[in-house]
């Protein structure tokens, strides 16, 4: 898990769209807005390519992510260019505010991630965000640096040993397991721990 | 119901049916297999003939059904191809040509109704026809004969709207001998037109080539000017209908003013003039603009003091010739026209308050229509621009186009056409003012389409450098000191974000139905197309018709559209409308409704519904009040029969045993009851 790895997850779109010197067809999958659409997302095909998104992301300003190019290569099918890149929105729906088709795009890139996920290009914080919740129950790893932080705002100890806590564990691990949530995104040997 | 059909088969006693399935080329056949059809057609009681056509409204397919008529002795015709709307009179005077009452017809619906929405399930298609088809026999069967109607056309015409497509179309209509009156709510005829500083592509200023028209129609023997009044009720139909024209008090005699202007000078009020949009001043008594027609004043009551006070009164003394009267009452007037053309325009779009232009909360951001008045000559500033919070030139000038158009957030999802152009054009004229000005467009696509267009946006590209930007701008802020606007957009052929900053931001806004095109729609029951704008009766083959005989419709009233195109259209318009009056008389659908005495039991509930008042209360024959229907108001809607208590109103061609007996075959398919019953039978085995 280098920051090389987790550099292609944030960044923008794949350094492939800008060393291919020519798309064609095999590079297309042209069914790629009806995946879109069956994982949520709106018809990307009524996006008229204003900008007027990427204008507004507060993302767009600190990295090169363009939501309107992101549009554009799911319109077009260029599929393997998208993939690597949706997990840096922060679906705050400011691009749906201001879209004049009335297409919302942070719901394409939700739609794109759970694309990139059953392809297995999953990012590792993604997964170790998932084992910690298994884990301890909670999306962070408690350690004694939290704790301390805790009790200097006078909150108790996470006691991940307390029979009752264990318990709450349980249940997280048999509902991630029931949704087939561990199978999905890689998780399924911490599950049977 | 006694008088449900017998549908005994091998009752072959009723009228010969000659069935006529269209291929439309591949538009039905591409999906319904016509063979099934007319083979299913052919089997059917009563029909004689079964024929197929690849177009049956080609001579070949109106040939092969006179052949029928007059060598088979069919009848009654039944068509199975298009929508009614298009080609029912088509087939109606084919048939009568062959000497068969023209109302015999009856057209099926196989291609609107069946292969068109459902072109993905061809088998399902083709039973749908085949089942349309057998109900059209079953209603073919108790069709009657019926005479068309004549009625004298009054040669006059009723113009709403006192624009340029309004002005045009009365001018034209004045000039084939025909009366018209002009309607218009303002002061002044003109309308946006008169507003503009000059149009695109030619330069042309436009009240230069505007106002010698308002003289012209203000001197025409023909026309009759109702400036500052409204329609308030139309009745009545092709030929004849009766116009209520609300003449509102301007509390001046027209027939004394002559426009001097001393009582304008002597007023002691000033407020905002509404025709420069907020920039210029006026006085309560006031003419809009210098070239105002009529040239007659007009008082405000909302400003004028003598209103409020019931002091004042200086325009009074001011007045040499006695004109002003503060008792002045609205006058109803009432007209009776032939024709009627609606020319009743549009309203620049409104951008929302807090929005993300700002056009409300920034000074420097104005509309389109500010910025004509800001350059035009005889506006409130001259003819030079200037910024409104500092009054200095702006040299950086910033457009956005698409605002309040292409947008489905706010339900404007059309193009307004002249935005871009106007934008343009502007850019052009800001140029020539000052040379040393920036200018950027920030735009989505350029629609320059027009003629003389392309080459415009070149020129201004080209010798001017303008700049264009494809993007739509994200946000707007303002630096609180200078008051300059930054606007930060996406360069989507950059792929870059940009922030610039500029001096005056003008809104590109696109153009919406006006507010008296909604209160002429409600008078006239106009149907509306999804953008609000008025539906023409044919996209392509009726521009300039509506779906009532008669009235017409003519400028951005229809659609947004260009000064040419308004023009053209207000001159389809007048010819349109000068044809019934040339003629004299006009046939009228015979489809009205009838009522039976005998069941009426005088309740008057169709008199209250009638949408034309067409139904009255009259002393029967055999004493009692009874319904009776005025057939030259009725327009066949139905909305009487369907609210009759007692089943005494039907309307002909669609009376309760016709539509019922389409009913009863529609369920009555052997085939099909067959099919179901073994279905039911395997599921419970």
């Amino acid at each position: 898990m280098t920051r090389e790895v987790e550099k292609t997850f944030i960044g923008g779109l794949h350094e492939e769209l800008v060393e291919d010197k020519v798309i064609d067809e095999s590079q297309l999958e042209p069914d790629f807005p009806d995946q879109i659409r069956k994982y949520g997302g709106k018809d990307v095909m009524t996006c008229l390519q204003c900008g007027n998104c990427t204008g507004v992301c507060p993302i767009s300003l600190k990295i090169d992510y363009k939501t309107r190019n992101i549009i554009k290569c799911c319109q077009f099918g260029l599929k393997k260019y998208t993939l690597g890149t949706r997990w840096v929105c922060a679906t705050c729906y400011r691009c749906y505010e201001h879209c004049p088709a009335d297409l919302n795009p942070a719901e394409v890139m939700i739609a794109l991630r759970h694309i990139a996920v059953r392809e297995g290009i999953i990012p590792p914080f993604i997964k170790n965000t998932a084992a910690s919740l298994v884990k301890y129950g909670q999306s962070v790893k408690p350690d004694a640096e939290i704790d301390k932080i805790r009790q200097e705002i006078g909150l108790g100890k996470i006691r991940a040993e307390d029979p009752e806590y264990a318990s709450v564990i349980r249940e997280i691990g048999v509902l991630i397991h029931a949704t087939k949530y561990d199978k999905l995104i890689g998780i399924h040997e911490e599950v049977k721990q | 119901m006694e008088s449900a059909p017998s549908t005994a088969p091998g009752s072959k006693a009723g009228p010969k049916i000659g069935v006529f399935v269209c291929h439309c080329g591949s538009n039905i056949a591409g999906v319904v297999d016509t063979g099934k059809v007319r083979e299913a057609a052919a089997k059917l009681d009563g029909v004689v003939v079964a024929k197929e056509n690849k177009y049956t409204c080609s001579d070949l397919g109106q040939e092969e059904i006179i052949k029928a008529i007059k060598e088979n002795g069919v009848e009654r015709v039944i068509v199975a191809a298009c929508s009614p709307r298009l080609h029912e009179p088509t087939f109606r005077k084919c048939i009568q040509q062959a000497g068969l009452n023209p109302y015999l017809l009856h057209m099926v619906n196989i291609r609107e109704q069946c292969s068109w929405v459902h072109s993905h399930e061809k088998e399902a298609a083709t039973q749908k026809a085949i089942d349309l088809v057998r109900m059209g026999v079953s209603k073919a069967a108790r069709l009657e004969p019926l005479e068309a109607r004549e009625v004298p056309v009054e040669p006059t015409s009723l113009v709403i709207g006192g624009g340029v497509a309004g002005i045009q179309a009365a001018l034209d209509l004045a000039q084939m001998g025909f009366k018209v009156h002009l309607v218009e709510s303002k002061p002044s005829i003109g309308g946006k037109m008169a507003q503009l500083d000059k149009t695109f592509p030619t330069g042309d200023c436009a009240i230069c080539i505007l106002a010698p028209k308002m003289v012209e129609l203000s001197r025409n023997p023909n026309i009759t000017l109702l400036s500052y009044s409204e329609v308030e009720e139309v009745k009545g139909f092709i030929g004849n209908y009766d116009v209520k024209v609300r003449r509102k008090a301007r509390y001046v005699h027209e027939d004394k003013c002559v426009g001097c202007g001393l009582c304008s000078d002597a007023c002691p009020v000033k407020v905002d003039n509404e025709f420069d949009l907020g920039f210029g001043k006026r006085k309560a008594v006031y003419i809009p603009f210098p070239q105002a027609v009529p040239l007659k004043f007009t008082i405000s009551k909302e400003d004028c003091l003598h209103f409020k006070s019931g002091k004042c009164l200086l325009c009074v003394k001011a007045c040499t010739n006695q004109a002003i009267d503060h008792s002045m009452q609205d006058e109803i007037i009432n007209l009776k026209v032939g024709t009627i053309i609606v020319a009743t325009g549009y309203e620049p779009y409104v951008p929302m308050k807090n929005g993300v232009y700002k056009y409300w909360e920034y000074d420097n951001v104005i509309t389109a229509l500010e910025l004509e008045r800001l350059l035009n000559a005889s506006g409130p500033t001259g003819g030079h621009l200037i910024r409104p919070s500092d009054g200095k030139t702006p040299k950086r000038i910033a457009f956005i186009q698409c605002v309040g158009s292409r947008n489905k957030k706010i339900g404007k999802n059309y193009c307004s056409r002249v935005c871009c152009m106007v934008a343009i054009k502007n850019s052009q004229i800001i140029m020539e003012h000052e040379p040393d000005t920036e200018i950027a467009v920030y735009y989505n696509d350029i629609r320059a389409f027009g003629k003389g267009f392309e080459e415009l946006y070149h020129r201004i590209r080209e010798e001017y450098a303008v700049e264009f930007i494809r993007g739509r701008p994200a946000k707007l802020t303002q630096d609180p000191e200078t008051k300059n606007i930054r606007i930060r957009a996406e360069e989507t052929l950059l792929n870059k974000i940009t922030e610039r900053e500029f001096d005056l931001v003008v809104l590109s806004t696109g153009l919406i139905p006006s507010e008296g095109s909604k209160k002429i729609g409600k008078i006239l029951s106009l149907s509306l197309s999804s953008d609000g704008f008025f539906a023409e009766a044919h996209p392509k083959l009726r521009p300039v018709d509506t779906a009532l005989d008669g009235v017409f419709v003519a400028g951005c009233a229809q659609s947004p559209k260009d000064i040419p195109d308004s023009v053209a259209q207000a001159k389809a318009a007048a010819s349109s409308a000068a044809a019934p009056m040339f003629a004299k008389k006009v046939t009228i659908e015979p489809l009205t409704a009838v009522v039976d005495e005998k069941l009426c039991i005088g309740c008057g509930l169709c008199t209250e519904l009638c949408p034309y008042g067409s139904p009255e209360l009259v002393a029967g024959t055999a004493g009692g009040m009874k319904a009776h229907v005025i057939e030259a108001l009725c327009h066949g809607c139905g909305t009487c029969a369907a609210s009759c208590p007692q089943k005494a109103i039907s309307p002909k061609q669609f009376t309760d045993d016709q539509i019922y007996s389409e009913i009863q075959a529609a369920l009555n398919d052997q085939a099909k009851r067959n099919g179901r019953r073994k279905e039911a039978e395997g599921a419970v085995s």
